[in-house]
């Protein structure tokens, strides 16, 4: 099937929202350190996984003073892309190609304090059912690789609710309203009001919208190109009719609910109202 | 028969649009006493209201959670909570106004303004228990998650029904419905077209 409407609206949510919070909260820390090596039976045998302690790790380098990487130091030595190292931002990790299970892996990154997930779970499946592993920032005796894959806290968990259409001009354009709500899990207060307010600022806010060929993520959880900027990205895109955030409603999950949950984070809900004027099927 | 005096003409002139107006404003007023008693009937008959009045024991007589449930305990209220009640109170104190009289001609009119409650006003009042910046009343309409049953259930039920059902309860299970936005709408359009002609 080819890209819809919907589809578009995800994506260029998705990257805005995560390039709004890094760049409004400058909400990452920069990191440097060993990686360590761990199997990982879902990789290709080309490649050997070096885990960091963290993740997600930041994309967007129109993010002002955020480290991103090109490569990693293997044994005291620079190895990029061109080496065959292939950059695994989403799960924090260098994937280098060979055999090697013990080679020395350090690097330079910086990690998203709030990792962004799109999700079609329910409310009640990620703030009841769930289980996380954190991704704290507090320093440790040591730090193993975090695991890949699983969702990681603190996050933001974002989806997209209902749609509707109503009939906004003649020629049959189309005022289309798109109902996104944001889950936020995050370990203390000071985390959670931080990321409320920021979009409770975000209203009138304009998006661009960009297709999903313009999501910079390749399978491996490495860049397309190389490297990514949200601006640059927009700027390739200027002629799309955008969206805006009509309206948009912060909330937390009171106290007293917070306390019958089976895990220490607080709760945060943001109900975003999207829209666009637009023709049907465009 | 004898004519009136100029005088007394001239005061009689002066009384009738005040008889009139009274008679106008008395009339416009039992109007929308009538529109308001409609509205509130209507509203109270509402499947989704007489569910909420009937609290955690209510059948889901809405058919918003397909008879899982109702919707009390979906929502998460506390037993003896009566959520509805605020909404009621602010229906009640809709009011009419005089603004100003009209006059075209002979013909002799007055402009009223009448506060019935806006949706987002509804929606500022409603808040959803475990959530305050939500508004259940809003989420009746666009979608409301099972949260709130599940917590609920892990407190202990504080719903006291929530506890009983063994069925698992999912977001996915309710089916938004139109709700306050829809009623108001309909009784806006009741009130600008609060007519009396005479």
């Amino acid at each position: 099937m080819k890209e819809q409407f919907q589809h578009k609206v995800t994506t260029s949510f998705f990257m805005w929202f995560d390039n709004f919070l890094l760049t409004k909260g400058e909400a990452f820390s920069n990191k440097t350190g060993e990686f360590s090596y761990y199997e990982d039976a879902r990789l290709d045998s080309t490649y050997k996984a070096y885990g960091s302690p963290f993740k997600t790790w930041v994309t967007d380098s129109s993010i002002t003073g955020a480290t991103i990487p090109t490569g990693v130091f293997i044994n005291g030595n620079f190895s990029g892309r061109d080496d065959g190292v292939v950059l695994d931002f989403e799960n924090g990790r260098a994937l280098v190609s060979g055999s090697d299970e013990d080679l020395t892996v350090t690097g330079e990154f910086s990690v998203k304090d709030f990792n962004v997930y799109i999700t079609n779970d329910t409310e009640d499946d990620l703030i009841v059912e769930n289980k996380y592993k954190v991704n704290s920032r507090l320093p440790s005796a040591s730090y193993g690789a975090i695991s890949p894959y699983d969702d990681v806290v603190p996050a933001v968990f974002i989806s997209t609710a209902n749609s509707t259409n109503e009939p906004f001009a003649f020629g049959g354009i189309q005022n289309t309203s798109v109902q996104v709500k944001a889950v936020i899990l995050a370990e203390d207060t000071y985390q959670l009001d931080g990321v409320l307010s920021i979009f409770m600022d975000s209203v009138n806010e304009c998006i661009t919208s960009i297709p999903m060929t313009g999501y910079p993520i390749t399978e491996l959880g490495d860049l397309k190109d190389g490297s990514y900027s949200y601006t640059g990205s927009e700027a390739g895109y200027t002629d799309n009719r955008k969206f805006y955030v009509d309206s948009v409603t912060t909330s937390k999950l009171t106290d007293r609910d917070r306390k019958s949950l089976a895990h220490e984070m607080y709760v945060g809900f943001i109900d975003f109202d999207i829209k666009q004027m637009r023709l049907r099927f465009t | 028969m004898a004519r009136l005096s100029l005088q007394v003409r001239e005061a009689l002139k002066r009384q009738v649009p005040k008889v009139a107006k009274k008679d106008l404003n008395r009339e416009v007023r039992k109007a929308f006493k009538r529109t308001k008693n409609q509205m509130m009937k209507e509203f109270l008959q509402l499947p989704i209201t007489q569910e909420l009045l009937a609290g955690p024991e209510s059948a889901n007589i809405s058919g918003t959670l397909r008879g899982v449930t109702n919707l009390f305990a979906f929502i998460g209220f506390d037993a003896g909570e009566k959520p509805v009640d605020i909404i009621i109170q602010a229906l009640e104190n809709t009011n009419i106004q005089f603004r100003k009289e009209l006059k075209k001609g002979e013909k002799l009119g007055a402009e009223y303004s009448i506060n019935l409650p806006t949706p987002e006003q509804i929606f500022a009042i409603t808040p959803m228990p475990w959530a305050l910046g939500r508004s259940w009343a809003r989420g009746i309409e666009s979608g409301i998650s099972g949260l709130g049953f599940l917590l609920r259930k892990n407190n202990r039920g504080r719903s006291g029904r929530a506890i009983q059902s063994r069925v698992k309860v999912r977001g996915g299970a309710f089916k938004p419905t139109p709700y306050i936005t829809a009623f108001l709408q309909k009784y806006k359009k009741k009130f600008e077209c609060l007519e009396y002609k005479k």
